[in-house]
């Protein structure tokens, strides 16, 4: 009895597997927001967590952003902010969430049929009892469930690189936001200047010391500042609700502060050297990683596909009928199985297997074409990367410092009576562009150091934009 | 205060050393000049004997006698010339300095010149105001080749006229002038002269000026108007030496002009003659006194005057402009102009902004700041009772009691004797505003011209 017990579960080993199997695809308690904080390890600041949907970690997140928001926000708190608040990245890992519901759908077995039948004729009632169910999908459960693994991976790979794309972004914005603000600061000083000028030289007008003619021309240069200083605030205005768009804040949330200056630029012996981009590139990036997910699916799903074409419908059913006799009330009982078993006449499988190689071909070249845009870009972003470093460092190390020796040189000479109040303001003027211009570059550097690191470990930053600055040449006004 | 010593002088001319012995063989050593201070009074070693002129920051070259001719070595060269303290100007001049040094000889003296062009460009060296074989006057390409850089010519001819005269470049003159290339030549009268006194004292100088970029060293050779640097012998006040007299001393001053504007020459305190030109001594009868003698460009001027007044006299071009160091001609007036609550706003974006003009420009003398590096203030200069509140063409005339005869030094600042001085008025202050005269019409601000009429209609009727 043990024995035949144990050869008929040996028998059934398989079915009790993809049975088993089947019972285990469950949907992921927290969306599958901790497999793709995997993937987001490192790539992210430290303790920078997605949004828990749940009423009491909302709340615990509310609280701490609350927290975060009491100082001026840097940029990894920036991020931090974003991650735990955008309702964009809530809204996009919902339906991560909703892809791997579908997925456990899926792998969840379909019911066995269960047909009842009852028959009478003259001399007997005959009742039918079959069990059925689709074989095929029972035996290949088993790599179904895998092939949905790789594609749920595949799934959480690309939500991943939208958290990292959604994080770069807020670094980008608040990069930007602080640097307008410090541009505003400049504007402003530069306003004040032509606003003194403009009323000196009125009041030189009043006196008779200056032609109407030489004060209207110091009253345009008043006039240029004023609309300058109006096109910065807008900037401003426009930079810092960016960020605070992708930050999730509103209202009095979005009154929050931001730092003075950008962060200083890093030590030349500190800069990431290009040597390792590509290969870096080609071993971290997730859209990498995902497409060859991808290619592991299409691949394995090619073999099977003629199998799958002709074999498909193969159906198992188990039937027990009754017919009893009416006179001798004797029954008779039948017992016995049925396959049904499609026979590959037309469609022996050649289409679906020629679908199943193009689009293995596809996914290959999918592969490739990544993999080369991913070595490109890590090229491209690097090269882009250390020039903005050259160029911020010649900014900051070379430009500000002539600026500066120019402005001293400028009262000196006015010291001499040598040049004019007004001379001595344009060439003022022309020191605080040279800072607004400075600044840029050092924005730019750091603007270029966030598409480095997507390009390099996390996915493709996008096109690559040239390094410009929308700073006017700034020229002294020379006498009047 | 600067080192003003005289007699330092000879010492301080020493021999070139850059110039190969062998090439100079034949030829007089040339005496070069380190010193822009005034060198004393050459008394002549040699030859026929004269009463030697005064240069004033400048010097007299020694010469050497060979075969009864008088024989000079002129360098032409760059140098770099102490403007003033502190500010040195490149400058093309000659052994060591700019203006070269003075030529001084005796009517009837035979003169070798011997000229070496050490520049990057030909030159040549016309003697103004000599009577000269026509081949020896120094117009290169006119009278003789251009001496090429590297070569040495020789000019050879007699003194023939007792006066005041200069030499200077006449090849690629508008750059060489620019760049400082003058100097005097003065001949003496040979024993008495009936049109020229015996004096005390005799100085020299030459009147140039540059426009030197502040911050700059190389004068802007292509300026023809604009300049900012105004000399006397290429120096500006307070670096000029003053004219030092002892009281009822006949005193000589010969002004020669170079640059290219006129300049009024003034003095304080006596009224001179002129006494001669480049064309020689003045006839008594066409002496009338004055005391302002216009220098033309190109002219030279000889005044005499008794110096019988004590004191520390102004003496300047009275063109007001020439008395100031370097300046900018685009500044607009200040005066008058209120600036309350503005100072402190432009010093938000230039924090050393200082408020100057709004009472003139007077507190500029007073004023210590920072300037461009190798330049001068505006007007600088001390006196016993303050700031001077000038600089360029300007110095002082010093006669005092006293002093000796060959006593050059300065004498320091003249002490008035008591109740000689102005001084402020103590009493009462008047009691009401006298009316104000004021011309009849237009009220203040009002529109004074009218705009011309283009209306046809209007021009029917004329």
């Amino acid at each position: 009895m043990a024995s035949t017990l144990t050869r008929t579960t040996t028998r059934l080993s398989p079915l009790l597997a993809a049975l088993v199997l089947a019972g285990c695809a469950s949907v992921a308690p927290d969306g599958l927001r901790s497999a793709v904080g995997e993937h987001t390890e490192g790539r992210l600041p430290s303790q920078a967590t997605l949004a828990d949907p749940s009423p009491t970690a909302r709340a615990q997140a509310q609280q701490q952003i609350a927290a975060w928001l009491q100082q001026p926000v840097d940029a990894d708190n920036a991020v931090r902010i974003a991650l735990l608040n955008s309702p964009a990245l809530e809204a996009q890992m919902a339906a991560l969430g909703m892809q791997d519901a579908q997925r456990v759908q899926a792998l969840t077995l379909p019911n066995p049929t269960l047909t009842l039948g009852r028959f009478v004729n003259g001399h007997e009632r005959e009742i039918e009892r079959q069990l059925s169910f689709g074989l095929v999908s029972l035996i290949t459960l088993p790599w179904r469930a895998r092939w949905q693994g790789w594609q749920m991976e595949q799934a959480t790979l690309t939500a991943a690189q939208q958290v990292l794309l959604h994080a770069a972004d807020t670094r980008r914005a608040w990069l930007r936001a602080v640097a307008a603000q410090q541009s505003l600061q400049t504007a402003q000083t530069m306003h004040e200047a032509a606003a003194a000028g403009g009323e000196l030289a009125r009041r030189m007008a009043r006196v008779g010391n200056f032609s109407k003619l030489e004060q209207a021309q110091e009253l345009r240069v008043q006039q240029e500042a004023a609309a300058h200083l109006a096109r910065t605030r807008l900037n401003a205005a426009l930079e810092r609700e960016q960020l605070a768009r992708l930050m999730g804040l509103w209202g009095p949330q979005a009154g929050f502060a931001l730092p003075a200056a950008l962060p200083p630029l890093p030590q030349a012996e500190a800069l990431r050297g290009g040597e390792d981009a590509e290969a870096t590139a080609l071993r971290e990036r997730l859209d990498l990683r995902a497409l060859r997910r991808d290619l592991d699916t299409t691949a394995e799903r090619h073999g099977f596909a003629r199998v799958g074409a002709i074999f498909g419908d193969i159906g198992a059913s188990y039937s027990r009928n009754t017919a009893t006799e009416r006179g001798t009330r004797h029954d008779d009982v039948t017992r016995g199985w049925e396959l049904d078993i499609p026979l590959p006449i037309f469609d022996w499988g050649g289409a679906a297997s020629g679908a199943a190689r193009a689009n293995l071909q596809r996914s290959a070249a999918q592969l490739r074409d990544t993999a080369l845009r991913a070595r490109s870009e890590a090229r491209s972003h690097w090269q882009r990367y250390r020039t903005a470093y050259d160029l911020a460092q010649q900014q900051r190390s070379e430009v500000l410092p002539l600026a500066q020796f120019m402005q001293d040189e400028a009262v000196y000479r006015y010291n001499g009576m040598f040049i004019s109040t007004w001379q001595l303001l344009a060439q003022a003027r022309a020191t605080a562009q040279a800072v607004a211009t400075a600044t840029e570059a050092q924005r730019d550097f750091w603007l270029a150091e966030v598409d480095l690191q997507l390009a390099l470990t996390s996915t493709s930053p996008g096109a690559t934009p040239t390094l410009a600055t929308s700073a006017a040449p700034a020229t002294t006004e020379q006498g009047h | 205060m600067q080192r003003r010593t005289f007699f330092t002088g000879a010492a301080a001319a020493v021999a070139a050393t850059s110039v190969s012995r062998v090439a100079m063989a034949a030829l007089p050593e040339p005496i070069s000049q380190a010193s822009a201070d005034t060198a004393a009074p050459l008394l002549p070693p040699n030859g026929r004997p004269y009463h030697p002129v005064v240069t004033l920051n400048g010097w007299t070259t020694p010469w050497r006698m060979n075969a009864g001719v008088k024989e000079f070595h002129l360098v032409a060269e760059p140098v770099v010339r102490e403007v003033a303290p502190g500010f040195f100007v490149n400058m093309w001049g000659y052994n060591g300095q700019s203006p070269g040094p003075t030529i001084e000889v005796v009517e009837g003296d035979r003169v070798r010149i011997f000229v070496t062009n050490r520049l990057p460009e030909n030159t040549t060296i016309h003697w103004h105001g000599q009577r000269l074989p026509n081949g020896m006057d120094g117009v290169g390409g006119l009278n003789q080749p251009h001496i090429p850089p590297g070569k040495t010519y020789v000019y050879e001819f007699q003194a023939r006229r007792p006066g005041t005269f200069m030499y200077h470049p006449h090849s690629d003159e508008m750059v060489q002038m620019a760049m400082g290339m003058m100097g005097l030549w003065i001949t003496h009268p040979k024993g008495k002269h009936p049109l020229i006194a015996d004096v005390q004292r005799d100085y020299a100088f030459l009147l140039s000026a540059y426009d030197v970029e502040p911050g700059a060293m190389t004068p802007r050779v292509n300026e023809m108007t604009d300049f900012n640097i105004w000399t006397f012998n290429s120096r500006a006040f307070p670096a000029i030496t003053p004219l030092v007299a002892r009281q009822n001393d006949r005193v000589r001053i010969r002004v020669g002009n170079l640059s290219m504007t006129n300049h009024p020459i003034h003095i304080h305190g006596h009224e001179f003659e002129v006494t001669g030109t480049d064309g020689g001594p003045t006839p008594k009868g066409s002496r009338w006194p004055e005391v302002t003698a216009d220098v033309a460009v190109g002219q030279m001027r000889q005044v005499e005057l008794i110096a019988d007044e004590p004191g520390d006299w102004a003496f300047h071009c009275h063109k007001s402009h020439h008395t100031m160091g370097a300046m900018g001609h685009d500044v607009p007036t200040m005066i008058g102009i209120d600036h309350s609550g503005l100072v402190g706003k432009i010093q938000k974006i230039v924090p050393d902004y200082m408020l100057m003009g709004e009472r003139g420009m007077g507190d500029m003398g007073a004023m210590q700041m920072p300037l461009p590096e190798n330049t001068f203030p505006m007007m600088a200069g001390k006196g016993p009772f303050g700031a001077i509140e000038m600089g360029g063409m300007f110095t002082s005339f010093k006669v005092r009691q006293n002093l000796g005869a060959h006593d050059y030094r300065d004498p320091g600042w003249y002490q008035p004797p008591k109740g000689t001085t102005a001084y402020e008025w103590q009493g009462a202050p008047l009691a009401s505003q006298a009316p104000r005269q004021t011309a009849p019409g237009k009220a203040p601000g009002a529109p004074s011209v009218r705009k011309p009429h283009t209306d046809a209609a209007d021009h029917a009727h004329h």
